[in-house]
């Protein structure tokens, strides 16, 4: 069973369409990869699945339950965790406070600690302190303290160091192989290949890949048409 | 000296509802992020209410209960089209929408209770709590000032030591990211504002007594309530609770001495300012050097 399924969905930024009619699945135990130009529609897709904007038209599935009407709130409790681009700590309170924020009741915050040791050292300092990896550990870990059935993450290297984003990378194919369903969205391409198990690439909101990882990682020239499509006959 | 520590005492009592009105204008702003201007009104709407219930005969205790059920339903009402119709709206445009609030409540206000006549309110904590010579410490004097304190201690201890103090902090941080964690934003914001009505009313039930209780004069006690929450710069409970009881003391001395007592209502006024440009002390000092 699909974890979750986002069928024929179509989102809109004000009046203009973004995402024409995408449909993306996730599984437990893989991470989908949502790949793209700038401006491809990755953030909007993360955005209307977890609620923060709503979708124009589709269907947005959670284990046979419909979201697509349900708040951003509801859909975070019934299993849709989406870490944000730009590492939204809450800045005032300590690593350990922002981590109690998400904390399911059936969860601990061990399982933070054990996913990411660095925080346990970190605990009681206030989290606008942390350097940048240590605060995209942190709300990673903290999404992950509520439970969730799918974990959408949107550009969690960006601004951090390749070793930092290595680190990261390997965090989150440890969570998928622990059972959880990811929707990653990368801006670098190989890095989110390498860990990840089925691709997507959009262009201009419209999904032009459905496939895996592999066939991808392994035709760069394949990866490199598909992200510019008409451009290369446009500057032909 | 008695001529001074009697008015100094009289104001402790007005220090004391300015407390209480600043802490909960902390609170309103740390919480859901808005200067609250209608924080006095939806009080004063509740303290109103209690008077025109025991007007039609209704026991004292009851009325009392109904009138801070209003001040949470009123402060509910605002904090509905603060939260619901304006959630996009930043926090200038919110304090905007709330000062429009103030007026209509005021109008409102004025009308159905019968225009700047002040009505006759009925003293809860009737009696004096201890009498030195002429100078007298009334009872509600000192329930103003230990609700002022209960309240700074309890809102310091909520916010610091339980689950929905944290989940409050995070939803005045970052209320997007609070609510994609499964936090109950709205339903949070509208507790906020509902307990800072509650307690609203029943701080001006007890000031009312002592002041010129006309809904207009009532509401306007906004004006020191915020210049309390000024003083502990919209962050510290205990400095807006100093702050209330300094203003309160200040005004009571005021109205003691003759040419100042006819200036006492701009004492607030003139506290916004210092508080104001003291803040603003380092920029100034940055720019002469």
């Amino acid at each position: 069973m699909n974890a979750l399924e986002l069928n024929k969905v179509h989102i809109k930024r004000g009046d203009i369409p973004i995402v024409h009619g995408v449909d993306i699945v996730a599984k437990p135990g893989e991470i989908s990869v949502l790949l793209g130009a700038n401006g491809a529609g990755k953030t909007t897709i993360l955005e209307g699945t977890s609620g923060v904007i709503p979708i124009a038209s589709g269907d947005i599935v959670l284990e046979g339950a419909q979201m697509c009407k349900a708040s951003a709130g509801h859909r975070a409790r019934s299993g849709i965790a989406h870490v944000e681009q730009g590492r939204t700590i809450f800045a005032e309170m300590s690593t350990e406070d922002n981590l109690r924020v998400g904390l399911h009741p059936e969860s601990g915050l061990e399982q933070a600690y054990d996913l990411f040791p660095e925080l346990k050292t970190r605990a009681n300092v206030k989290s606008a302190m942390l350097s940048g990896g240590e605060q995209q550990m942190l709300v990673i870990a903290r999404a992950l303290l509520g439970k969730p059935k799918v974990v959408l993450i949107d550009e969690m290297s960006a601004g951090l160091a390749p070793v930092v984003v290595a680190r990261l990378m390997q965090a989150v194919r440890l969570l998928a192989d622990q059972g959880l369903a990811v929707l990653l969205v990368e801006q670098f391409a190989n890095l989110a290949l390498d860990i990840g198990d089925r691709a997507y690439v959009l262009r201009r909101g419209e999904v032009v890949y459905d496939g895996s990882c592999e066939i991808l990682r392994n035709d760069p020239a394949m990866l490199h048409h598909l992200y510019l499509g008409d451009m290369e006959k446009d500057s032909a | 000296m008695n001529s001074l520590l009697t008015p100094a005492m009289a104001g402790l009592s007005a220090g004391g509802a300015y407390a209480i009105l600043g802490v909960c204008a902390i609170f309103t702003y740390r919480l859901v992020a808005v200067v609250n201007f209608t924080g006095a009104a939806v009080g004063a709407c509740g303290a109103f209410i209690m008077v025109a219930l025991v007007e039609m005969g209704m026991p004292l205790f009851p009325a009392v209960v109904l009138g801070i059920a209003a001040g949470a339903l009123a402060a509910l009402f605002v904090g509905f089209i603060t939260t619901i119709w304006f959630s996009g709206a930043n926090g200038s445009v919110k304090a905007a929408v709330t000062a429009a609030l103030l007026v209509g409540f005021i109008a409102l206000g004025l009308r159905l209770t019968g225009g700047q006549h002040p009505k006759r309110f009925p003293d809860i904590l009737q009696g004096a709590w201890l009498r030195l010579a002429d100078v007298q410490i009334t009872n509600a004097s000192i329930a103003a000032i230990g609700l002022a304190i209960v309240l700074t201690i309890a809102a310091e201890q909520f916010l610091n030591r339980t689950r929905t103090g944290l989940e409050l902090r995070a939803l005045s941080e970052r209320p997007m990211a609070a609510e994609l964690l499964g936090i109950r934003v709205r339903l949070l914001a509208l507790i906020v504002w509902a307990i800072a009505g509650a307690v609203t009313a029943f701080a001006l039930m007890l000031i009312a007594p002592l002041r010129s209780p006309d809904f207009a004069s009532l509401s306007l006690l906004i004006v020191p309530a915020l210049a309390a929450a000024l003083i502990g710069a919209f962050k510290s409970f205990r400095a807006a609770l100093f702050g209330g009881l300094a203003i309160g003391i200040i005004e009571g001395l005021a109205s003691g001495l003759v040419g100042l007592n006819q200036y006492r209502a701009a004492i607030p006024f003139i506290v916004i300012l210092l508080v104001l440009l003291w803040s603003q002390r380092e920029a100034r000092w940055d720019e002469s050097r």
